[in-house]
């Protein structure tokens, strides 16, 4: 039981800030190097002007949701991805940043390297829940 | 604005993630480094193919 409830502990911080579930487990370097890329994917982007999409309805009904996601597929997997680096990702909502540069050559660059590294976070916090049940080393 | 080279931009991208993925993937130090220098390989010159294919059709 207690095993589960670190995994989650795990899962839950290495979402919301790349590589902390590692360093919770004492994977030091191996959570360092998950933040220092992951940051630096999101940093770079957001220099290049790339967008972080949000959900674009009002509220979170399942028609919502399914509307959503029929409309605008694209958007829909976009914000799934943007929404795996937890934390900025709160920020970017609160502070607005991060709302693209469409007149920027680098636009869809930017957006690519926001958009990966929300994607590389969702499975470096799922490898820090599998440290934890033992499941790897 | 930054990096308007895009050829310099993906390989960038690619490097990170092979560093992150590598790292996830396996376990050994040796390992690490031979997997994410294949896949490096793979992302760039496959990128690099494709992006010639796609040429086929302009």
């Amino acid at each position: 039981m207690e095993t589960n409830t670190k995994a989650l502990q795990s899962l839950a911080l290495g979402w919301l800030i790349p590589g902390l579930g590692h360093v919770s487990l004492k994977k030091y370097w191996r959570g360092g190097i998950f933040f220092g890329c992951i940051t630096a994917m999101l940093i770079l982007g957001l220099f290049m002007g790339g967008k972080i999409y949000s959900y674009q309805e009002e509220g979170l009904h399942l028609k919502l949701i399914f509307k959503n996601m029929t409309e605008n597929p694209l958007t829909f997997l976009a914000t799934l991805s943007d929404l795996g680096y937890g934390f900025i990702y709160i920020l970017s909502k609160l502070f607005s940043f991060g709302l693209g540069n469409l007149k920027n050559t680098t636009f869809e660059f930017g957006t690519t390297y926001i958009a990966g590294a929300g994607l590389l976070n969702y499975l470096v916090a799922l490898d820090a829940f599998d440290i934890a049940l033992g499941k790897k080393k | 604005m930054i990096f308007k080279s895009h050829l310099f931009s993906m390989i960038l991208y690619a490097a990170f993630v092979c560093v992150v993925l590598a790292l996830i993937r396996k376990d050994e130090r040796k390992a690490q480094i031979k997997y994410a220098l294949s896949l490096f390989v793979l992302m760039v010159f496959g990128a690099i193919i494709f992006g010639w294919f796609m040429y086929l059709f302009v």
